[in-house]
Formats: C-alpha cells, sequence, structure tokens
C-alpha cells in the first residue's frame, strides 16, 4: 500500500516549503530587492513587470520587496503565539495534573473560564485598550491558546500517570519531579507537538486577522493581513497590491498546515 | 435530565459573571489611563478630567464594576461615547442584521459540513473523498479576510454581479437584501465548512469502524441502515462538540467579514468602538457576544445530553 | 496450494441438497504495511446441521479472520475458496443474503458490540423489524420473549436501558438474543466469553449448550480457550498461523493430539492439580507476508525434520480425523519434549510481609475490606477473585502505591508507614499485568533497567555486567539491552518488566496478572520463569490473578477473595480440595477445563455483586445461603484443617476435617 508514503509526503512538502519561506523571510529582514520603505512616485500602482515582478503599491513602493520584508512578521506571530502558549500552558497544564489540591483545581477553572470567551474576542480585547504592536500581538494571539494547552497537558499527565511504568517508578520511590522528567515529558511531548503544529496554522490565521483590523503592526509595516487591509481601496486598479500578499499568506498557511498534519500523521497513528 | 439543564444554566450566569469581571479587568486594568485611552495620547489634561468625572473613572474600581454591573442587570448597557446615545439599542440592532448573517452561515456549515463529511467517510478513498480531502487542506489554510478580497475582486469588481458591500434592508426589496448577504455569508462559510467536514469525516469514520457497526452488518443490515441509524448516532456526539468550537470561529468570522464588506452588524460595531476608542461601547458589545457564546456552548450541552444516553440516564444501573 | 485432502465431515457430500457449513480450501489475504499478508491459508472446516465446531489457535492464526470471512465482513481483503457454502448456497456471492437470518454471530467484548446510542429493545428487535417484516407490536413481544430465553429477568423493563446500564454478562445475553431474533440456523461465536468473569462465562456456556439442544442450532466457536472449547463443541479445528493443523472429534483430538502444535498447546497448558513444569513452545509465530510451502510451524517444532520443508497435506489419522504432519504417526509414541525440572524451592521461612484490618474504601465501594494476610519468606501466595473483587487495589496497597484507609503493613518485622522509606521499596516490587503499559516506550531495556540500580545504589562499578546479569536472569539475550519496548514480544516485553522488579535485588513481589495478557505458550514460559526464579532466589510473593488453574499451577497457599473480603484462605491443595468456601466452590467448578466436565452450579447475578454492610458480602450469590444470618451477621473464620481457613456461617462437619 502506499500508505506511508502518502503520509510522510505533506510533512515533507510542507516542511520543505517552510523552510524556503523561512529562509526567505530571514533574507527580507536584510535584504530585499529594493528598498521595501522607499517611495517611487513616478511608478505608483505600476502593473507587475519583469522589473517589479509583483508590481508596486500606491507610493511606487516594490510589493515584492515589502512582502519579502514582511515575511517575518507572519512567522514570528504564528510560532511566537504557539511558544507564548507553550510556555505558558504546558507548565500550568502538569501542574494542574500533578496538584490535586486548590492549586490544579484554580488553574482548571481558570482555563474554562478563558476558553468561554470567543477566541478572537479575547485578542480583540487586550489589542483594543492599549497601542497594538507585533509583541502585543504576538502576546494576545498566544493568550487565547493558553487554556487549550493547559487543557491538553493536563489530560496527556494525567493519562500517563495512571500508566503502569509511573506506578513502576512510583514502586521505586521516585519522587515527583524525577516521574515527570523521566516518565512523563518524554512520553508527553508527541502529542503537544502536534497540537502545536496544527495550532500555528490557527495562530497565523488569528494574528492576520487582527493585523488585518488594524490590530496588529502599524504602518509602514508590511506585514502581510496589514497589506491586504492597505490594499482595499485600489481593488479595481491593482489587484497585485492585494493577490501578492494574500497568495503568499496562503502558501504559508497551506505549507504550515501540511507540516501539522504531517507531524500528526507520523506521531499519532490513531487519527486518520 | 431536568436538573442537568439547570446545572448547566446555572454555570452559564456563572461564566457570564466572570467574564464581566475579565472585561472589565482587562479594559480598566491593564496599563494606560482609560481617558487617555478614549481621548487619545495628546488630550489635554481638562479634557480628560472632564472625560473621568462623566465617566465616573474617579471611583474606586470596585464600585464603577458595580455601577456597570448593576446596570447591564437592570438591562442598561451603558452609554456609546462617539455616538452619544445609549449602547444597548446600538447593539441590539446590530446584533439583528449579524444574527442573520450568523444564521445562515452556521446553517450552511452544519448541514453541508456533515453532509459533506458523511459522504466522504462513506466514499473513503474514492475521488470525491480525495477531492474534498485537498480542498478541505486548502480552504482551512485560507484566511477569510482573503476569500472576501477574492469574492470582491471576481463578483464586485470584475463581474459586477453582486454588490461590493453593505447591507440593504428587507424593506429594499427580497433580491438587494440577498444579492447584499451572498458573498458574506459564503466567506463566512467556506473555511468552516471544510474545518466542520473534515472533522465530521473522521467522527463518521471512526463510527463505521467500531464493532457495533460490525455488528449491525452482521445483523445483515443494509449499509444505508447502519450508516444512518447505527454509526450516525454515535458520530454526531463529537459532531456537536465541533460545531461549539466552530460558533466561536464564526463569532470571529463576522467581525472580520462585517468589517470588509461594511457589513452593519455587531462585529462592525465592536471594531468601529475599538478604533474610536469607546471603550463602554466596546465592553457592552464584548459582553453580548460573550453571552451569545456561552448561550451556544449550553445548547451544544444540551444537544450532546439528548444523544447521549449516558447523559440521559445516568451511569450504570 | 496442495492437495488439501478430502473433506472428512459429514455434511460435504456430493450433489444433492448439503446441509450445514462447510468451507474447502479458504484464502483470506490482507495489504499490510510490510506486503500482502497471506491471514488464511487453504482452511478447511465444515459444521454439520446441529452440530458445534471449535476453532481454536492463538492469537494470529487466523480465526475471527475465517468467521468474517463466513459473514462476508473482510472489507477489501482477498476472499477466495474452493467451497464456502451453507445449505447449499456459495457463501462467497450469497453472505449478505444470509448474514443475520440465517447466519448470527456473537462478537467478542459485548461492551463495545452493542450500540450505546440505541435502547437494548431496539437492537433485540432489528432484525425481526427488517428481517422479518413483523409488526412492531409483535416484533417487540418476540424480543422480549428472547430476553427471557436467554436467562435475563425482566426483559419489558430491560427492552427500554441503554447499554451502558448492563453488566458485562448481561450485554453479552443481549447479545446472543439479538442474535437469536434473526432466527438463525448457525450461530458463529467469536471469543464470546473472553472479556467476562469466570462464574459469568459458566452461565453464558450453559445458556449456549442449551440453545443449541433447544433450537437445533450448530455453532462455530472460536476461540483460544481450550476448556471451553471441549465443553462446548463436539469437533475442534486447530489453527496455526493460518493454517488447519489438525481436525476431529474434541475428546480425541484435546485428549490425544497429533500434530506437535495440539501437543504443544496441551502441554503448555496449567491445568488445576497440575504441578509440574509447563512445556513452553519455543520461537514465535512465522513472517505471514512469506507463508512457508513447507510446514509453517516447522521452525517452532522439536520434532522438525528436512521433509517438513515439503508441502504437508491434511491427511486422515485415524477415525473421523486429520492431521497435517508427515511425522504425526511416527510420532504417536514420542513424548513432547518436558521443560527443564524447576528446582525445588526451599522452605517458607519467617513472616515477611503481613497486613492487619487494611482497608480501602473508593467513592461508593469498599475496595479492600478488613484485609488480613501473611506472605512467608520465599512462599508464593495466590491471590484469586473476579474482576472488581479487590484483589488489585489490596496488592497495590501491600506496596503502598495507594493509600490505605485504616489498617496496618508489617515489612520484616517493622511497621512499614504510609510513606515508606526507600529501603522498603528495594526490597518489595511489582511485575505487572499488561506488558505493553509496563515499559515506558522511550527508554530502552538498559535505562529502564539501569534506573533502579542507581536509584538504589546497586550498580557498582558495572552497570552494564549487572544489566547483563539481569537479562540473563530473565533468559533474555544481552544484546537487547539496546532495544526499545516495540522491538520485542508481549512474552519479551514481560520478562523485562520481571527484570526490571529484580534490579533491586528485592525479597518480596507482587506479580498482577503477570501472565494473563500472554497467550497460552508464552504463558508457560514466563510461569516457569517466575517458579525458577522464585527458587532460586528465594523471592517471596503475591501472584494475583483471576485464573485459579495458573495459581494452582505456580502458588504454594491461596487467598480467594471476594467483595474486598477474603473469604477462604491456605494451602493451594487443601483449598483446591473440600471442604471449600461456597464461593471457592463455585469458581473451581465454573472453570472450563480440558478433559473435565464437572458438576457445575451456576451463580446467579454478576461477577461482583456484593452483600453491602453486614452479613457475608457473597450472600447475595451464594447457592448455599443457610437464611438470613447469611445477610445479616458477618461469618466467622472456621478452621478446615491445618494452615486452612473458611469465613462461613455454615459450620465444617468435623468428618470433612480430616486430610484427604
Amino acid at each position: 500500500m502506499t500508505a506511508r508514503g502518502r503520509i510522510t509526503d505533506p510533512l515533507r512538502a510542507g516542511g520543505i516549503t517552510l523552510t524556503v519561506i523561512a529562509v526567505l523571510a530571514v533574507l527580507g529582514i536584510w535584504r530585499t530587492p529594493y528598498d521595501p520603505t522607499a517611495f517611487a512616485v513616478r511608478l505608483r500602482l505600476a502593473a507587475p513587470t519583469l522589473a517589479h515582478p509583483f508590481g508596486t503599491d500606491e507610493f511606487g513602493r516594490d510589493v515584492l520587496s515589502r512582502v519579502l520584508a514582511g515575511a517575518h512578521l507572519s512567522l514570528a506571530i504564528g510560532f511566537g503565539a504557539m511558544l507564548v502558549s507553550l510556555l505558558l500552558g504546558v507548565p500550568l497544564g502538569l501542574l494542574a495534573a500533578f496538584d490535586r489540591g486548590w492549586l490544579g483545581a484554580a488553574i482548571m477553572r481558570a482555563a474554562d473560564l478563558a476558553i468561554s470567551l470567543p477566541p478572537i474576542l479575547l485578542g480583540l480585547l487586550i489589542l483594543a485598550v492599549t497601542p497594538p504592536s507585533l509583541g502585543k500581538t504576538i502576546l494576545a494571539v498566544g493568550l487565547v491558546y493558553v487554556p487549550i494547552m493547559v487543557r491538553l497537558a493536563r489530560a496527556v499527565a494525567l493519562g500517563l500517570l495512571e500508566e503502569d511504568f509511573v506506578q513502576a517508578a512510583r514502586a521505586r520511590g521516585e519522587g515527583a519531579v524525577s516521574i515527570l522528567v523521566r516518565e512523563i515529558l518524554p512520553n508527553a511531548w508527541p502529542p503537544i507537538i502536534v497540537e502545536c503544529g496544527l495550532r500555528v496554522t490557527f495562530a497565523i490565521l488569528l494574528g492576520a486577522s487582527l493585523s488585518f483590523l488594524g490590530l496588529g503592526p502599524q504602518p509602514p509595516s508590511s506585514e502581510w493581513g496589514l497589506m491586504i487591509a492597505e490594499s482595499r481601496q485600489f481593488l479595481d486598479q491593482a489587484p497585485w497590491l492585494a493577490l501578492a500578499p494574500g497568495l503568499c499568506l496562503c502558501a504559508l498557511l497551506v505549507a504550515v498546515n501540511a507540516t501539522g498534519e504531517g507531524l500528526r500523521a507520523r506521531l499519532d497513528p490513531s487519527h486518520g | 435530565m431536568g436538573g442537568y439543564v439547570v446545572r448547566r444554566l446555572l454555570s452559564v450566569a456563572l461564566v457570564v459573571f466572570a467574564t464581566s469581571l475579565l472585561i472589565f479587568a482587562i479594559v480598566h486594568i491593564l496599563p494606560g489611563n482609560v481617558a487617555y485611552a478614549i481621548l487619545g495620547e495628546y488630550a489635554t489634561p481638562s479634557a480628560v478630567a472632564t472625560l473621568q468625572q462623566r465617566l465616573g473613572l474617579d471611583d474606586p474600581l470596585w464600585l464603577q464594576y458595580w455601577r456597570w454591573l448593576h446596570g447591564v442587570l437592570r438591562g442598561d448597557l451603558g452609554p456609546s461615547l462617539v455616538m452619544d446615545r445609549p449602547a444597548g439599542p446600538l447593539i441590539l440592532e446590530a446584533l439583528g442584521r449579524s444574527a442573520i448573517l450568523a444564521s445562515i452561515a452556521f446553517a450552511i456549515v452544519a448541514g453541508g459540513g456533515i453532509a459533506l463529511g458523511v459522504h466522504a467517510a462513506t466514499h473513503q478513498g474514492r475521488i470525491s473523498d480525495r477531492v474534498m480531502t485537498l480542498a478541505q487542506f486548502v480552504f482551512i489554510a485560507v484566511p477569510d479576510f482573503f476569500w472576501a478580497i477574492l469574492g470582491v475582486m471576481a463578483f464586485a469588481a470584475g463581474l459586477d454581479w453582486l454588490p461590493a458591500t453593505g447591507y440593504a434592508p428587507w424593506g429594499d426589496g427580497a433580491l438587494a437584501w440577498a444579492s447584499h448577504l451572498v458573498l458574506p455569508v459564503t466567506v463566512l462559510s467556506i473555511g468552516l465548512l471544510a474545518h466542520v467536514s473534515r472533522l465530521s469525516r473522521a467522527a463518521m469514520l471512526e463510527a463505521l469502524r467500531s464493532r457495533y457497526v460490525l455488528m449491525a452488518r452482521a445483523k445483515g443490515m443494509s449499509e444505508r441502515r447502519v450508516l444512518w441509524r447505527h454509526a450516525a448516532p454515535n458520530a454526531m456526539l463529537p459532531t456537536i462538540t465541533i460545531l461549539a468550537i466552530d460558533f466561536g470561529l464564526l463569532i470571529g468570522g463576522v467581525v472580520v467579514v462585517e468589517t470588509v464588506f461594511a457589513y452593519p452588524g455587531l462585529g462592525r460595531l465592536l471594531v468601529f468602538a475599538i478604533e474610536h476608542r469607546d471603550l463602554p461601547l466596546l465592553q457592552a458589545g464584548m459582553l453580548v457576544l460573550t453571552t451569545i457564546y456561552a448561550l451556544a456552548n449550553l445548547a451544544a450541552d444540551i444537544g450532546y445530553a439528548v444523544l447521549n444516553p449516558r447523559i440521559r440516564y445516568g451511569a450504570a444501573a | 496450494m496442495a492437495e488439501a485432502g478430502r473433506s472428512v465431515e459429514g455434511g460435504s457430500v456430493e450433489g444433492g441438497s448439503v446441509e450445514g457449513l462447510s468451507v474447502e480450501g479458504l484464502s483470506v489475504g490482507f495489504a499490510g504495511v510490510r506486503g500482502r499478508v497471506q491471514a488464511l491459508d487453504g482452511v478447511d472446516f465444515a459444521v454439520p446441521p446441529g452440530g458445534t465446531l471449535g476453532l481454536v489457535g492463538e492469537s494470529g492464526s487466523g480465526k475471527s479472520t475465517a468467521l468474517l470471512a463466513l459473514l462476508g465482513l473482510l472489507g477489501r481483503a482477498e476472499v477466495a475458496a474452493r467451497r464456502m457454502a451453507f445449505g447449499g448456497a456459495d457463501l462467497l456471492t450469497t453472505a449478505p443474503a444470509l448474514r443475520g437470518r440465517q447466519i448470527s454471530a456473537v462478537f467478542q467484548d459485548p461492551a463495545s458490540a452493542l450500540n450505546p446510542a440505541l435502547t437494548v429493545g431496539l437492537q433485540v428487535a432489528e432484525p425481526l423489524l427488517v428481517h422479518a417484516r413483523l409488526p412492531r407490536a409483535e416484533a417487540w413481544a418476540e424480543a422480549a420473549a428472547l430476553l427471557a430465553e436467554t436467562g435475563l429477568p425482566r426483559p419489558a423493563a430491560l427492552m427500554e436501558c441503554y447499554p451502558h446500564q448492563l453488566s458485562g454478562g448481561m450485554k453479552q445475553r443481549v447479545a446472543i438474543a439479538m442474535a437469536l431474533a434473526g432466527r438463525p440456523e448457525l450461530l458463529l461465536l467469536d471469543e464470546p466469553t473472553t472479556a467476562l468473569d469466570v462464574t459469568v462465562e459458566a452461565g453464558i456456556l450453559d445458556l449456549l449448550d442449551g440453545l443449541r439442544a433447544r433450537r437445533g442450532l450448530s455453532l462455530l466457536l472460536v476461540s483460544h480457550n481450550l476448556g471451553i472449547v471441549d465443553r462446548l463443541c463436539d469437533r475442534v479445528t486447530v489453527l496455526y498461523a493460518g493454517r488447519v493443523m489438525e481436525t476431529g472429534p474434541v475428546r480425541e483430538v484435546l485428549g490425544r493430539p497429533r500434530h506437535p502444535y495440539s501437543r504443544g498447546l496441551l502441554a503448555a497448558l496449567p491445568r488445576i492439580g497440575r504441578r509440574d513444569g509447563l512445556a513452553p513452545i519455543p520461537g514465535a509465530l512465522p513472517d505471514m507476508t512469506r507463508p512457508d510451502p513447507g510446514c509453517n510451524f516447522r521452525p517452532r517444532c522439536p520434532f522438525a525434520a528436512s521433509a517438513c520443508a515439503l508441502p504437508q497435506a491434511l491427511a486422515p489419522a485415524g477415525l473421523d480425523r486429520t492431521v497435517r504432519c508427515h511425522r504425526a504417526g511416527e510420532l504417536a509414541h514420542h513424548r513432547w519434549p518436558a521443560p527443564p525440572p524447576t528446582p525445588a524451592a526451599p522452605p517458607a521461612g519467617a513472616t515477611l510481609m503481613a497486613t492487619e484490618g487494611l482497608a480501602r474504601r473508593f467513592a461508593t465501594m469498599q475496595a479492600v475490606d478488613q484485609v488480613s494476610l501473611a506472605v512467608r519468606r520465599g512462599e508464593v501466595l495466590g491471590l484469586v477473585g473476579e474482576s472488581g473483587c479487590g484483589k488489585t487495589t489490596l496488592g497495590r496497597l501491600m506496596l503502598r502505591l495507594a493509600a490505605s484507609d485504616s489498617g496496618t503493613l508489617r515489612f520484616d518485622g517493622a511497621m512499614v508507614p504510609p510513606a515508606p522509606s526507600l529501603a522498603f521499596r528495594r526490597r518489595a516490587q511489582i511485575v505487572f499485568q499488561n506488558p505493553d503499559t509496563a515499559l515506558n516506550p522511550r527508554h530502552t531495556v538498559a535505562t529502564i533497567l539501569r534506573r533502579p540500580l542507581d536509584r538504589f545504589g546497586l550498580a557498582g562499578g558495572n552497570a552494564a555486567d549487572e544489566i547483563a546479569r539481569l537479562l540473563a536472569l530473565v533468559r533474555l539475550p544481552a544484546s537487547y539491552a539496546g532495544r526499545y519496548p516495540h522491538q520485542l514480544s508481549g512474552g519479551e516485553k514481560q520478562r523485562v518488566g520481571i527484570a526490571r522488579a529484580l534490579a533491586s535485588r528485592p525479597d518480596f513481589i507482587v506479580c498482577d496478572e503477570a501472565v494473563s495478557a500472554l497467550d497460552a505458550s508464552v504463558q508457560a514460559a514466563v510461569l516457569n520463569l517466575l517458579a525458577e526464579l522464585r527458587a532460586r532466589l528465594g523471592l517471596a510473593m503475591l501472584f494475583i490473578s483471576h485464573d485459579i488453574a495458573v495459581i494452582a499451577h505456580l502458588a504454594d497457599r491461596v487467598a480467594v477473595m471476594y467483595g474486598g473480603q477474603i473469604m477462604e484462605e491456605g494451602p493451594v491443595a487443601s483449598v483446591l480440595a473440600p471442604p471449600h468456601h461456597p464461593y471457592t466452590a463455585a469458581l473451581l467448578s465454573a472453570v472450563p477445563e480440558v478433559g473435565g466436565r464437572r458438576a457445575r452450579h451456576v451463580l446467579p447475578g454478576d461477577a461482583g455483586a456484593v452483600h453491602g454492610g453486614r452479613g457475608c458480602r457473597f450472600a447475595l450469590r451464594c447457592p448455599q445461603r443457610i437464611g438470613p444470618l447469611c445477610t445479616d451477621a458477618d461469618p466467622p473464620w472456621r478452621d478446615a484443617g491445618p494452615g486452612h481457613r473458611i469465613r462461613c456461617h455454615i459450620p465444617i462437619a468435623p468428618d470433612r476435617r480430616v486430610p484427604r
């Protein structure tokens, strides 16, 4: 059967695409074909040409250069938010699994509460009150996913605590830290990594939506969601303004999604 | 069952109360002076003082919260600073328009998603399943605002079949009303449709792999009966949970889609409140949306209980 | 496939109306990850009308696959047969029309075979509504009558229940009623009692036997348990790795097996009263993606010869029997090689582990209820009981892995506090039931064994040497140190689990169902290993099992547990012989044993049903209850011989106390 080939394909294809995008994004911080902030009045809203493959915007800025210069922002929001939820959520979840007293209960009630807000609202609320910036977008998107991580980490740890090999460790008189480090963590990471892989897609989506609403990095930044928002006035005259960052964003999201799904197929065979 | 519903209702009340605290806390405790947030960084001290007095911002926080909560409980959601009107009627009017958008989209997502999911599960590995799997994969990953842009480009700017933005009340005629809804509803549904169909396919496949389905087949039941009578009721349980999650995503989508299409609903109102720093309006709108979401989750929980005899009839006798 | 021998079954006569089930040359292939798996390779068997055939074999033999093939429910597998017919109809083409009608099935785990979302009534009445097209009221009445026929109380009320409201035994009776609703002539049974307790199993077997007699049903029973097959079937077919090894009348095949594999299976079987070493079958199942053209049991067969590489045919061997082994005739007088003798265990010493009034409650259930037990140095105490009796909890309490509500624990004369010292942890260890969850899948065998060495400071100069010694102790090659658990077979994992427990050089081990998840041939090897280790190392053990035959084989003394309490305790030989506690008697009579058809008294109610509060916990199910005394007053301990006591209100007559 081709099952094996099919399962590994999205992981490889997604991983390669993602790596290429990441390399371009990092390069784009320092080097782009043109200065992404340089105005060129005579070249306003120029259609794509060989010299400007993605055309120029209303200030005559090279869209390709702007897309490249903004690429790292989407990646930063996606992976940064995932890291935030990971670093906050996993320790809290593990604590809730190990502590059967008031602390564990309090953590879980707080997670229940946070999860009862629709995802985008929490982000909107946080970003509405304080001036938006990249860091705050990352934090807001990350916080949205913290309760999901808390629940997942707790459920995984609770399941593992019931396993016989943990009982065997207790029969050796191992302490909580040793059980956590030697027995729980080595087995807990696959489902957590899988969840992270899937979360990055949603984090990039949510981050781009917030930017699109003006609650992310501010102009003259070339964050892709923001670029698409700014392009709306010129849809008739210069569709490339929307298409260039939009298609790049889609490519990134499909690549991340493929990688996440590929990881899941690899690490969690119980899901088709 | 009755006791269960009462317990869940109480927990909804608790959640709404707690989120009201959370919303209030984020608005008032996050670094930054509320009055400056509203008036901008360069406001004159006297303007700040006037606003603070008007909003009661000099009072202790608990008193401010109590005043707000007290008002909410009497049906007074507070003022909208920018429009200088009570927020309640504003929100109600916008909510009605959002409800039209959201309920049509949700019906499409729930009905279409489940139908597609079941179809894919029963045609696993065939062409239609593979095509759908690929489509789901891509559609989940495309942001709804980009769908909106593409839709406007193609059908409004390009073909000029549909209005690009705006809203027509029912009074303008059914065609105008509907034509303004086509693009927003499509954009709102498309990503969620992919999500729901994908997960309901998984739920259906799991039910079809179960021993009780094998048993039903061994009893000589037709595939049709196996599918609808034996597998579907069990696959519905996880699907309900999925729909509840997607309702939350739908709320997010509504905010974005209404903004893109300048559709005067609650999402647009919230973004307006943010853009114009109308914090009392924002606070009120958030509370209303959270309550709706909590009620939707309650509906999902009750639906789950109705379909699940383990909850309906308690544990083993 | 070579010529598969002629069928000797009564049903398959040429021409005319062919009755019963007849299968010839059935082959099933699956697409697997590592290539095409030949799950069945030219299998022949037959069930005449009213007859019962047992299809036996260990996991991987293909017995369940055969059953699904008959029903036409193998999905995308390739199914081919020279002949697969029932009542003259070709099953390869008509199985969908026959299943649920002439042919019904009952599957293994009743908990997952019943639909959790539908009422019992609907599930039982469904075939009547759909196949017989009865009006609803009639279908309902007949379904209720079927529930009554399967021995379920209050069928009308039961019709409205959902499966989760029933116990395991009740669910299996519902499943049987459901199968009967199709008005079948042939009932296919796939491990119908494997998930059930032995006293419940006895009731189900009686029910099936009665149905067969009353309704003239044919039965095809798929099971790994030779005792059940012996109890229920006239004929038996032994499968190994997709091929029939031997077919014949049950008494003949299980009494005087001719094929080396059947002989090995029986030699590995622990039986009540059998104390000699069990003879395990060495090796493991062959690679099913590359079927051996010769005898596929050859690599594990102690009698293998060069001619075994040639294709083997099923050949007649005596009256009504066929055997697939060219040496069957000449081997008839060769004994199956005996295992190396187990060294004699040194006599038990002073009391090592003693509990006094140990108790633990979970929510509404008193899992362990005032248990006082002692294990002496070098002694194996068997703890037997059915699911939910509290035996696992008792084992955990004795290791302080679960907290006790009251009672005390003494180890080597000293009190063990709730948080015991490291020294106690070193000396008291545990072996688990499920080899798949007992080992951390992310650690190598070396890491798993090294941890206790480090933890208790036993590594000394060279941990690698100590790990090699431990592996040698459990008869695993030293090269296994670098392997991960998923690279080991079930039996090998269990050996590593034993080695881990032994790493700290303990004096006392709790073995919690340590061989229950293993196939018969592997189980024998692990049991032998435990017997040998206990003799060589002078280990004391609490050996917990639901299988009284396994306990009878290994233990010196037995404690019988019911409803959280010890009901009877004494030396193995005394407990297995009368006088018995009524529960012990029921347990012993319920065990389906090869060659033994003892009088049985089937217990009413569910395994583990407990009379709470005062009185005897077993009173509600006791066939010998003498009156209100049993439910009102706690029964006294009665002396039933040296070291043998019974907790029961029924006095032990003086003449019965005489040593047997």
